[in-house]
């Protein structure tokens, strides 16, 4: 079963680096915009960890901390301060308070997770990364086929661009040559997918494999108006693709 | 350092900002010796955090419109036209002072200026000043990122 991380942060940007830092892990990532929000959500869902904020409106993380306490069906989930203050006597607070651990912002979301796996199991997202895999990813013949979903964004292509540098080493291994980037179902152009044809084309040709694109007519020619794409030839078809491979 | 004017406020505020561009934003920032207001032109943003006790001041940094945008995106691992609106650079750029100015709060309280921090607020525009009255200290330094620049001025008084 996924665990339950709450995150209360008064922050937005704050609380989507947490979030995302557990993005690889079967978690389920609560969010508080305060102490307060942050006990109701607490008493709601019984999360197995909470990475709690000190300074906030309306309730701040010391006070949250101090009710979570004195509540017998809360008081034992384990705690994360984040704080932007390393000072000595703050440090010596937080840790009176009887949180686990605590992480002086700045911080990376690999910093996080070190600290966060000392208080608790985390396990990794595997079947998910397997299907995420077949989602995208399909063999036909001797031809390796990238389908693009509709709408990319940084999140899916960073999934994506991951699993494909994978399928690359395996076709290099089992001596598969032909690679087809099928964009016939992606809704519209943005940096995101430009930056991925050009990752995606550049390490075709540094592995010596061949490579053909497959769109719309209407995707042909709005990449068209982007310098890094003007050039690229777009096939109507994944058997025109195929013909030219 | 209970005297705040042998507090290393230019030394302080150089290491944090180097520091959470690094970290948070993955971007290598210098001091931009002989840069000015003028550098941070048209939209403004100004994220400040202002901090109380034996020591009172604020901390504000200054970026134009397009460094906010691009400082949010490196904050939040994302394109810069994926960044859904201005609430989302505000805040950005609100938690990167909270960091700078969280940093510089810690480093008083451990010289003995003991202060609290306040949380972070945010000024937008192209047309304001600041004016620079009863402050025993104020800073400004400057920051290169390219060809962006972000500026950050620090005020500090004694209390009482």
């Amino acid at each position: 079963m996924a665990l339950k991380i709450l995150a209360v942060d008064d922050s937005k940007t704050i609380r989507m680096i947490v979030k995302k830092a557990f993005k690889a892990y079967d978690c389920k990532v609560l969010e508080a915009a305060d102490g307060k929000e942050g006990l109701e959500t607490a008493s709601r869902e019984k999360p197995d960890l909470i990475v709690l904020d000190i300074t906030m409106p309306v309730m701040s993380g010391p006070e949250m901390l101090t009710e979570l306490k004195k509540d017998p069906a809360l008081k034992e989930i384990p705690v994360i301060m984040l704080t932007a203050e390393s000072g000595k006597e703050n440090v010596v607070q937080i840790l009176k308070m009887g949180v686990k651990d605590y992480i002086v912002k700045p911080f990376k979301g690999a910093q996080l997770i070190e600290r966060v796996t000392k208080v608790v199991t985390l396990e990794s997202k595997q079947k998910e990364d397997e299907d995420t895999s077949k989602k995208y990813f399909s063999t036909v013949e001797d031809v390796q086929i990238l389908a693009l979903p509709q709408k990319l964004d940084r999140p899916v292509s960073v999934d994506i661009e991951r699993h494909f540098k994978s399928k690359v080493e395996e076709m290099v291994s089992s001596g598969i040559k032909k690679f087809i980037l099928d964009m016939s179902k992606v809704g519209g152009t943005n940096v995101t997918l430009i930056k991925l044809i050009i990752m995606v084309i550049q390490t075709c040709r540094q592995a010596s494999i061949g490579i053909r694109i497959v769109g719309t007519a209407a995707l042909s020619e709005e990449l068209k108006g982007f310098a890094e794409t003007s050039e690229i030839t777009v096939d109507l078809s994944i058997e025109d693709a195929k013909g030219a491979l | 350092m209970s005297d705040i004017n042998a507090v290393d406020l230019r030394g302080f505020i150089s290491g944090a900002m180097t520091e959470v561009f690094d970290t948070m934003l993955s971007m290598d920032i210098e001091p931009a010796d002989g840069g000015e207001q003028a550098d941070v032109d048209g939209e403004r943003i100004v994220g400040s955090v202002g901090f109380a006790g034996k020591a009172v001041g604020s901390v504000n940094i200054q970026v134009n419109e397009a460094f906010a945008r691009s400082i949010t995106a490196a904050m939040l691992g994302m394109e810069e036209d994926e960044i859904e609106g201005d609430e989302e650079v505000h805040d950005a750029i609100g938690e990167l002072s909270n960091m700078v100015g969280g940093d510089l709060k810690s480093r008083l309280c451990d010289g003995g200026l003991d202060c609290e921090l306040s949380i972070p607020s945010i000024i937008t525009g192209s047309d304001f000043r600041t004016e620079i009255k009863g402050w025993e200290r104020h800073e400004r330094l400057i920051f290169r990122h390219q060809e962006q620049f972000a500026l950050v001025d620090v005020y500090m008084k004694t209390n009482g």
